[in-house]
């Protein structure tokens, strides 16, 4: 039987468990955590992209990185995490993002207003004061589902259409907002996104719409300065805060992170940058391979989208593949399976015939692959280019995020440049290189800590600390990949007894082939999903009712099991069991 | 203020036009040189250097670098202008408002679309890309010029192109806001107030900031008056800096705007459609100092109900009577053969080769103020060239090559099955069917016309 931890820590850990899990349940009930020091032991750290220290340990300790080297002493109070097998990371940070924001309910269609070429600022989706810390929600799923794919801090901005708000910046972990929010009005958030059915119903309109209120906001806050300089003889300027929440803008003191889903937009967000003479950070850009120059020339920051366009090929071979075989391959968005050798794209191809569609077809089916190799290299294209940038994921799905960025590498994209999007590149621009994007002593405890290389296929996130808080992925991945593998040993039915202070307490567990189960008891019965089997040693969390969140580690030896099981309310007791039969 | 935010216009206008469109050199050799405002030419070369024509006669040098096109026994016009078209554009009609002239399909322009190239297949080198007609007074619209493969939207623009406006009279607009909206306008007569009352309001704005710009030169502290980008528009309108462009069918409507125009000084227009222009086409000639122009179908009517009252005869008609015409598309369709709707006027009318040639070439260019520079091959001119196999007006033409600025832009032994510049990479790959001769009646009952099908069969 392996460790990873010695005994005390274990409970400690197991109570940490606890903490967060039972914080999730209900915040008003808290309990402290047992240590907020942590020991990152013998791991691979890189530091930067290019800064990489063998064999080193990272301290966190209050949310902060205080130590970063080899030969650091583990301070007596620490939480060590073996780590002579991992490699840690500065946390990832998202350029831009939805994360915590929920998406709102399906609205019922709204009323036109009676006169649709003049709605009001709130119908048209222009809210240039809206502050995105007031949509905020601590639980939201979003943020557990980011923090998963390695991200501890995002750019936030509401959702809406082509003003939707300023914008915050938040870490991936908290109980409140208050523990979210790192810093507030850091940007205005702008989208060609048109108004339904009201004026402005079209991008050409929302870009004359955006003349209109930067030209007016500009009068506006000249009215400002005179009324404040001395308001004899002028009228009080009338309250007003579509345009005021401009000013800042114009003074050039806020950005404007505008989001691009295509080339066309690329050029339209630049036009009128360059018109209107805004500070900002161009967002998305799919596609924007075209425009590379352009883009280089506009000098302005970029934020790279993760959203990258699928393999219709391969989900036509996997369509026939589950047809013709019942074991058809798992496949995943990007890399994956071997490459038909297929023809090359002719662009000078001219069919001889009007029946030959089958040439026209496959000519058609190798465009359409090179079109969509060229999104895939769009990250390496600028990156060659020479041109800095970080990643949103603004239009992209959680799980796709790490594997999108594996692939950008699988085209060309340095693991350098890449892991730069991920960290110090976003840190710069949003500001906040001073406390994120590298593993410095003084910076926020922010680290992503993997089994390898983050950019292998194979590599998987271990823990994610976000402002000094761990977090143990239990990712259903793991789940399934073990319960393919190895699960086996501990699925059944299984006896157990609970050693307590009042006596002991007998019952049945069940452990279902996807790691799912029961335990069985008298008084009541408790349901778990999500157990991890790994090295024979089974774990799982689960919340009830009674007493709180309780979580099970067990080592399972043979047909016997021997371990502990924790509550908030019951403490820490000897659990072990035997097995009655296989399921 | 207005000065200032003029000035940010300006340098951005300035900025875009610095961008130079790729010019090349060409010497078309040998051809049946159709000038349209010089006659025939037999046996002559066009010479075009660095985008501009610079020689036409017999027997000219070719400068290095030129590409060299023999055309003997072939036809070289000058690159066909379509007055009026919705190519190239991603938005057509913001109809959110009876008056939209702050939009602008300039820009929205998308030069990935195959329209472009589908048009210059057809000879057609630039097209007034225009606001919908959705409105009484729609968008600003773009005279562009077809230069495929250019991606940045900017590489599409007519640098130095007058600006023009959309306008729209009777049922479209009074549909719309009228019966859609139960707004102003839902009548003819609606439509009128809705044109005065916007000119009139242009009219005090202006007024507003021409006070403030003299007060603000004694008193600092003047309070500049609120801006207004559709009013703007307007006003430019009322200077002189903006054509307008109105798309109407019927003869008393028509002379309502020439009424509305001339009580706000505005004499530039050019009517669009015009179905009824024949009614009143002397009318249209006395319109301000030049006349009112007229862009139309060569025979498209009766699709509703304002545009019953039709004829083939209109074109002719129209330029016999002294109207600067044109003939249109309105169509990524009908724009690939302009040339066979400029014949129509030769069957219906008897116009000369010239006149009818006239009609889809250098009255256009007029029409768009661009008479200067396109719209005839004259030294001096842009190298905008269609090269056609046979007269394009005979219906056997076909067009050889197609050149913009000197950069052959469309050339038939060039054209590949896919001249796209940009494919979805998700999109399902699409195969014609072909229909056998039998079921070719199959589709026609189901209600489906399938054009493919019927010319690889009949």
């Amino acid at each position: 039987m392996m460790l990873r931890y010695r005994p005390v820590l274990l409970l400690c850990a197991l109570m940490a468990c606890v903490q967060v899990g039972w914080a999730q349940v209900d915040s008003g009930n808290e309990i402290p955590e047992v240590t907020r020091t942590y020991a990152l032991v013998g791991a691979t750290v890189v530091q930067a992209p290019g800064r990489v220290l063998e064999r080193a340990t990272v301290i966190i300790r209050d949310g902060l990185i205080t130590a970063v080297g080899r030969d650091i002493p583990i301070p007596f109070d620490a939480e060590q995490v073996a780590a002579d097998s991992f490699t840690v990371y500065s946390g990832f940070i998202d350029g831009l993002s939805h994360a915590g924001i929920p998406v709102p309910k399906e609205q019922p269609r709204a009323e036109r207003p009676d006169d649709p070429g003049f709605p009001s600022d709130i119908e048209a989706g222009i809210l240039p004061g809206l502050d995105v810390r007031t949509l905020l929600k601590a639980d939201d799923k979003s943020l557990a589902d980011l923090r998963k794919a390695g991200f501890t801090a995002a750019h936030v901005v509401p959702r809406g259409r082509m003003l939707p708000g300023s914008g915050a910046i938040i870490l991936l972990a908290g109980d409140d907002i208050h523990e979210l929010v790192y810093s507030g009005e850091t940007s205005l958030f702008a989208q060609l996104a048109s108004a339904r059915r009201m004026y402005p119903g079209t991008d050409m309109a929302v870009i004359a719409k955006m003349r209109q209120l930067f030209q007016e906001a500009r009068r506006r806050q000249r009215i400002e300065q005179l009324y404040a300089e001395d308001p004899t003889g002028i009228s009080r300027p009338e309250y007003d805060p579509t345009h005021y929440a401009l000013f800042p803008v114009i003074d050039g003191n806020r950005t404007v992170y505008f989001h691009t889903e295509d080339v066309l937009d690329v050029h339209r967000a630049l036009a009128l940058q360059e018109e209107l003479g805004f500070s900002m950070v161009l967002t998305g850009f799919s596609g924007s391979f075209d425009a590379v120059d352009k883009l280089k020339d506009a000098q302005i920051p970029l934020l790279l989208t993760l959203d990258l366009p699928e393999d219709k090929r391969k989900q036509n071979d996997s369509q026939s593949a589950d047809i013709d075989s019942t074991e058809a391959q798992p496949t995943d968005i990007a890399g994956g399976l071997p490459e038909v050798a297929t023809p090359a794209y002719d662009p000078l191809l001219r069919v001889q015939d009007l029946n030959d569609l089958e040439e026209e077809k496959r000519n058609l089916e190798a465009r359409r692959d090179a079109e969509r190799k060229a999104y895939l290299e769009s990250a390496g294209a600028l990156a060659s280019a020479g041109m800095a940038f970080g990643f949103t994921t603004l239009d992209t799905k959680a799980s796709d995020v790490l594997p999108n960025v594996r692939t950008y590498v699988e085209n060309g994209l340095s693991e350098d440049v890449a892991l730069a999007a991920l960290t110090t590149s976003p840190a710069r621009i949003l500001g906040v290189a001073a406390t994120m994007g590298t593993i410095d002593v003084g910076k926020v405890g922010n680290l992503v800590v993997a089994t390898g290389n983050i950019f292998d296929k194979d590599t998987e996130i271990r823990y994610v600390f976000v402002d000094g808080r761990k977090f143990e992925m239990e990712a259903a991945q793991r789940g399934a990949r073990t319960s393919d593998a190895e699960a086996g040993s501990a699925v059944g039915t299984w006896s157990f007894t609970a050693s307590t202070p009042d006596g002991d307490v007998v019952g049945t567990m069940v452990v279902n082939d996807d790691l799912s189960g029961t335990i069985s008891m008298d008084v009541m019965e408790i349901t778990f999903t999500d157990a991890t089997f790994e090295d024979d040693v089974l774990s799982f969390s689960a919340a009830t009712a009674e007493i709180g969140t309780i979580s099970v580690t067990v080592t399972i030896t043979g047909d016997e099991f021997e371990g502990v099981a924790s509550s908030e309310v019951a403490g820490s007791i000897p659990f072990s069991g035997q097995r009655v039969n296989d399921p | 203020m207005k000065q200032l935010f003029l000035l940010t216009c300006g340098l951005a206008l300035l900025a875009s036009a610095a961008a130079q469109a790729p010019t090349g050199s060409v010497l078309v050799r040998d051809g049946t040189v159709l000038t349209v405002t010089d006659g025939t030419l037999e046996n002559t070369d066009v010479l075009v250097v660095d985008g501009r024509i610079t020689a036409i006669g017999s027997d000219l040098d070719t400068p290095a670098g030129a590409e060299i096109i023999e055309a003997g026994g072939m036809y070289v016009m000058p690159g066909i202008i379509d007055a009026h078209s919705h190519i190239a554009i991603s938005n057509v009609n913001e109809s959110s408002a009876p008056v939209t002239a702050q939009v602008t399909v300039g820009d929205v322009l998308n030069p990935y679309s195959i329209a472009l190239y589908r048009a210059l297949a057809g000879g057609v080198t630039t097209s007034h890309v225009m606001h919908g007609s959705a409105n009484v007074i729609g968008g600003q619209n773009e005279t562009i010029k077809h230069r495929w493969g250019a991606v940045d939207p900017e590489g599409l623009r007519m640098a130095g192109a007058p600006r023009t406006i959309k306008f729209a009279l009777g049922e479209n607009p009074t549909r719309v806001h009228g019966r859609g909206n139960n707004l102003r306008p839902a009548s003819r007569m609606g439509v009128e107030y809705v044109l005065r009352e916007t000119f009139n309001k242009a009219i005090r704005y202006q007024e507003a900031w021409d006070r403030y710009e003299a007060q603000v030169r004694s008193n600092r502290r003047a309070v500049p008056p609120a801006y207004n980008g559709q009013l703007e528009v307007m006003a430019d309108i009322l200077s002189g800096d903006i054509i307008v462009n109105c798309h109407s069918y019927r003869a008393d409507e028509i002379l309502m705007l020439m009424r509305v125009l001339e009580d706000f000084g505005v004499d530039r227009v050019t009517f669009q459609h015009v179905n009824e222009g024949f009614k009143i086409a002397p009318e249209l000639a006395a319109f301000g100092a030049e006349g009112a122009a007229a862009s139309i179908f060569a025979d498209w009517w009766a699709y509703k109900f304002e545009v019953y009252y039709s004829t083939a005869y209109n074109a002719a008609i129209l330029t016999r009577n002294g109207v600067l015409t044109s003939i249109n598309s309105d169509s990524a369709e009908l724009n690939r053969h302009l040339y066979h709707e400029a014949g129509k006027s030769q069957k219906y009318g008897g116009l000369t080769d010239n006149e009818a040639l006239a009609l889809i070439t250098i009255n256009p260019a007029k029409q768009l103020g661009i008479g200067d520079r396109v719209g005839s091959i004259e030294v001096g001119k842009d190298g905008d060239l269609a090269i056609f196999d046979a007269h394009p007006l005979s219906i056997y033409a076909v067009p050889q090559k197609t050149i913009v600025d000197g950069i052959v832009y469309f050339d038939i032994d060039r054209d590949a099955d896919d001249m796209r510049l940009r494919v979805d990479p998700e999109a399902a790959i699409d195969t014609a069917i072909l229909h056998t001769h039998d079921d070719h009646h199959q589709c026609l009952h189901e209600g489906s016309i399938d054009l493919y099908g019927f010319l690889a069969n009949e």
